[in-house]
């Protein structure tokens, strides 16, 4: 579609693009005449070559467009050059412009501080009342000569001092320490640090004022190489200007997505770079044993040392076999990986035997060792996860173990699809629909849902299992998918229960507490938690909190350290009674199978909010009456808005504190196997 | 029922129109794909037509063009591009190649099968999308979508529909005759490429039917109008409806800006956006220079310049003089007695 040229319609376009300041800047005759600089431009200074705004030059347009000859070149740009892809020079005059105005991206030489007293700072632009549909002249907010008559040495724009002061009073010192831990690191002055650097190199100088959002929905300011903040406090404040694109979280996940086979790729391009170890670590899998039995078991990772919920899990199996007498073997791939892992290339495993890590080794040597090993009374196997796996070398390691019964984990949904929190471009949920719909073919999974699929089916169909939900809720969504592989026996087992202590949970006076908990993911509901916070960060009625191992940078929450470990598995729990938490935030936007956070959550006596697609969170919070289960993210504001939220208090619920009583995992479960 | 689908576009649009034929093999594999192509291959790419997702190739220069090449420096990319799509479909009608004959711009791409325009088909002879079936509200909207349309189209003809007898091939042959003379991007005079013309079309031709159907030819364009959803169940729906094909115009930042503006925080639209920047970035081949266009330069490779194109377009002597204006005598005269005289 191309852009006609309506008069008033082009009266608007050039009087919103054109910039007084720089043309009175630049043009220093226009500034002694005291002529109407964008009169001026309009009626005559196009022809006479002059340019409306530091990022158009006439010439330069005129020269690389000559079909725009005969008319306002900044017309054309502005009416349709835009849209047909013409690409417009800046001014000669713009580092002219940008040096006198204080808001050059050369190296700028800061003069000595100036207290704001001394300097002349314009009023506060953002009192001053704007009719959206009235064009104002940013020069007439920052004109520090309401006279008109600025003295011939001095610019009339800002002066290096005054854009200091104004951005001082509208920087955020504590805020850019959070955000920028490198600044606060290094002792350095944060306001001197953003006037010297961060300004150019992206840094945020406040809460909500993010540089490269500001730029993308403001061009004009981008192609003048303008400071963006200092931009929008001289003017885009007072025009109104949008700060950004309301996209929404769910927009910038998806404007943030990594394609997969990239993700894959460098997973690949990182197992390069591992060296197998000698066979002969793999020593004690083929020596005799007088073991029970053998339970071979596969996971993403290093169970012995990483720490999460499938990690917990499989140390509990691990000391459960410990303590029946039976050997574990435990193998998991070498790197992370976002996938299973496609057949070709062969990549070394990792290896734990009986709690303890072996190394890396090639998958050959896995199998000679196991084929070595004389066999025992019996060999069972559980399947926790197969990412980082593929599943010819899965089952052949099975073979050569003489496992084929056990058990398969619904720890997740890689069963289903790559995408295992079946989270359609890590944005919604997606509930598993057809592996061929139109949702499956636009997400970033879906080039890697078959690979998950047929490996899973080739897996249960090779081996007699039972399918091990740890919720309900988790086993409803497998049992509803259309393509899910089919398992021998399905069995839900919880990996936990409250235990009623007796206890009930102390009242906290002052404002309600809302806590996040854990890893601040966006699948997690980070973002919903942080608008949240950011929202009512100044209302009385409530305090945020994240409790976590680690600080989140620039994060609206205080910060309670935290970390969870087989030592010590209830940190959490105590960490959340300690800090007498109201209202637990667990606003996961996946299906949850299970949720330690939740038991956690509800055994310290906080209540919790949670959404619909929260899997097992809501179950467990419907049934059990540990919150509420609310249908939106808008309902969730309403609550806090309307105040209704505090009926969720300790001090109104004295919800009783309860034990978390955990479960023996796999080895609950082997006994029935054999 | 025999349905043809075209496309027109030269080879710097070769990897958005594969996604188009990739899209359309998946969903009509017995439907016929041929790729309109005004352009000859850059050097250093190796077209093979058997190994693309089309059936066949029809080049501009075998269209049978009167003074073709006279014709074609007439016309800059986008005019020319657009302009071939009338003969093409004029001479499908005369061929009795097909029943069903299709228009799609090489930006768009099917998400879901077309076959409910076979049956509207059944009961009419052209179908055309507008670019808006909503007006808008808000003032920005207006100027940024209905008072574009005004100007440069009602319907959008990324897309066209027709039987290939009665009045689809009336249509095909008057759109022939109006696009060899008059398929040029001049506003003022009432023309913008080969779509203002058909604002003509509900007027002049019988058994017309305007599809108001949400889920076809959505766009930047019409976005602050269409809501975009996926269910659970794994479609995509526009307003409610299933889409059937998303139009990808201006895939880069401007595009980006324009549908931020109108999608706001329906991420959905960025799925699908995002879904399309990964297909067309692997159909692309680094062979093919990113603005690539055989006939944008003149013979000693100088570029063609738009005012020289217009004064050639303008003046019969100087078509008299220079039957083919890519070589250097068209060019001699612009330096020599020309407005190029002036440097």
């Amino acid at each position: 579609m191309g852009q006609g040229d309506v008069p008033e319609r082009k009266r608007r376009a050039l009087a919103t693009a054109f910039d007084p300041v720089f043309y009175r800047t630049v043009y220093d005759d226009i500034a002694r005449v005291g002529a109407d600089p964008f009169l001026h431009y309009v009626e005559t200074g196009w022809r006479e070559g002059r340019d409306p705004a530091p990022w158009f030059s006439v010439s330069a347009y005129l020269e690389r467009y000559p079909e725009a000859d005969g008319g306002d070149p900044f017309a054309h740009y502005l009416l349709r050059g835009w849209s047909e892809g013409c690409e417009p020079s800046p001014s000669r005059h713009r580092e002219r412009f940008l040096e006198r105005i204080g808001a050059s991206r050369k190296p700028i030489t800061i003069a000595p501080v100036s207290t704001p007293s001394e300097v002349e700072i314009p009023e506060p632009v953002a009192s001053v009342h704007v009719d959206p549909d009235v064009h104002v002249e940013p020069d007439l907010l920052v004109d520090p000569d309401p006279q008109g008559e600025p003295a011939p040495d001095l610019p009339p724009g800002l002066t290096l001092e005054a854009a200091r002061a104004l951005i001082a009073a509208d920087f955020d010192p504590a805020f850019y320490l959070s955000a920028n831990p490198d600044v606060a690191a290094a002792g350095q002055d944060p306001l001197e640090h953003y006037l010297l650097a961060g300004r150019w190199e992206g840094r945020d100088p406040r809460p909500g004022f993010k540089a490269a959002d500001y730029l993308e929905v403001n061009p004009d300011v981008a192609a003048s190489g303008m400071d963006p903040f200092l931009h929008w406090l001289v003017a885009g404040r007072a025009e109104r200007r949008p700060l950004r694109f309301e996209l929404g979280f769910r927009g910038r996940i998806v404007a943030g997505l990594v394609p997969l086979q990239a993700r894959m790729a460098a997973a690949a391009r990182a197992a390069a770079g591992i060296a197998a170890d000698r066979p002969r670590g793999l020593a004690p899998l083929s020596a005799a044993s007088q073991a029970a039995g053998l339970h071979v078991t596969f996971s993403h990772d290093d169970f012995t040392k990483r720490i999460g919920g499938v990690q917990l899990c499989l140390q509990a199996e691990s000391k459960g076999l410990v303590r029946r007498g039976i050997d574990h073997l435990h193998v998991f791939p070498a790197v992370p990986w976002p996938t299973l892992r496609p057949a070709g290339g062969r990549v070394p495993l990792g290896v734990v035997w009986n709690g303890r890590t072996l190394g890396h080794f090639a998958v050959g040597d896995i199998l000679k060792a196991l084929g070595k090993r004389r066999a025992g009374p019996r060999t069972t196997l559980a399947v926790h996860s197969l990412l980082g796996h593929e599943i010819g070398e899965t089952l052949d390691i099975l073979a050569a173990a003489g496992a084929r019964r056990g058990l398969f984990w619904l720890h997740d949904f890689a069963g289903l699809c790559a995408g295992y929190h079946l989270m359609r471009d890590e944005a919604r949920d997606c509930g598993a629909p057809p592996a061929g719909s139109a949702a499956c073919r636009v997400c970033v999974f879906g080039p890697g849902r078959d690979l998950h699929l047929s490996a899973h089916r080739r897996l249960f169909e090779a081996l007699d299992l039972t399918l091990v939900a740890p919720s309900q809720a988790a086993l409803d969504t497998w049992s509803a998918a259309p393509d899910a592989p089919a398992a021998t026996a399905v069995q839900v087992h919880p990996h936990a229960r409250l235990v009623p202590s007796g206890r009930f949970a102390e009242a906290a006076e002052g404002p309600l507490t809302i806590a996040f908990l854990g890893m601040p993911s966006a699948y997690k509901g980070w973002p919903v938690f942080t608008d949240l916070a950011e929202r009512f960060r100044d209302d009385p009625r409530y305090r945020f909190v994240r409790l976590g191992s680690a600080a989140a940078p620039g994060a609206p929450a205080d910060h309670i350290e935290v970390s969870v470990t087989a030592d010590n598995p209830h940190a959490m729990r105590e960490a959340l009674d300690s800090a007498r938490v109201d209202v637990a935030i667990l606003w996961s936007l996946c299906r949850e199978t299970f949720s330690f956070a939740a038991y956690e959550a509800a055994a310290a006596g906080a209540a919790i909010l949670t959404g619909p697609d929260s899997g097992n969170i809501a179950a467990f919070t419907r049934t059990g009456g540990h919150g509420l289960v609310l249908p939106d993210e808008a309902s969730l504001f309403a609550q806090f808005e309307s105040g209704a939220v505090q009926s969720l208090s300790r001090k109104v619920r004295r919800p009783e504190i309860c034990e978390i009583e955990y479960s023996g995992m796999s080895v609950d479960l082997l006994e029935a196997l054999s | 029922m025999k349905v043809l689908v075209y496309s027109s576009f030269t080879f710097s649009y070769l990897n958005r129109a594969r996604v188009l034929y990739q899209t359309l093999r998946r969903f009509h594999p017995d439907w016929e794909t041929v790729a309109l192509i005004t352009d000859e291959p850059p050097p250093g790419f190796v077209f093979d037509p058997a190994s693309e997702p089309f059936d066949r190739v029809v080049w501009a220069k075998d269209l049978g063009i009167e003074a073709f090449r006279g014709w074609l420096f007439r016309h800059d990319v986008v005019e020319v591009c657009t302009a071939v799509k009338g003969p093409f479909l004029h001479q499908v009608c005369e061929a009795g190649e097909a029943d069903i004959a299709i228009y799609l711009d090489p930006d768009t791409a099917l998400f879901a099968p077309l076959d409910p325009l076979v049956e509207m088909l059944g009961a009419s002879d052209i179908l055309l999308t507008p670019h808006l079936i909503d007006p808008n509200d808000d003032r920005a909207s207006i100027l940024d979508n209905d008072l574009s349309a005004s100007r440069t189209g009602i319907f959008n003809l990324g897309f066209v529909a027709i039987r290939t007898t009665g009045e689809g091939a009336r249509f095909a042959r008057w759109w022939n005759d109006r696009l060899l003379a008059f398929c040029y991007d001049d506003i003022p005079s009432g023309l913008f490429v080969d779509q203002k013309w058909c604002d003509h079309v509900p007027a002049l031709f019988d058994r017309v039917k305007v599809v108001r159907d949400p889920g076809y030819n959505v766009a930047s364009w019409n976005l602050s109008k269409r809501k975009v959803a996926i269910t659970r169940d794994g479609e995509i729906l526009v307003n409610g409806a299933t889409l059937r094909f998303w139009h990808f115009t201006k895939l880069g930042p401007t595009g980006d800006v324009m549908t931020k503006r109108y999608a706001g925080d329906n991420f959905e639209v960025y799925e699908v956006w995002r879904w399309y920047k990964e297909a067309v970035a692997a159909a692309t081949d680094p062979a093919i220079p990113e603005r690539w266009w055989a006939h944008g330069q003149f013979d000693d490779g100088a570029p063609i310049a738009k005012p020289q194109r217009v004064l050639y377009r303008e003046r019969t002597d100087l078509q008299a003089a220079f039957p083919d204006p890519f070589a250097g005598g068209y060019q001699a005269w612009w330096k020599a007695e020309g407005p190029g005289r002036n440097g």
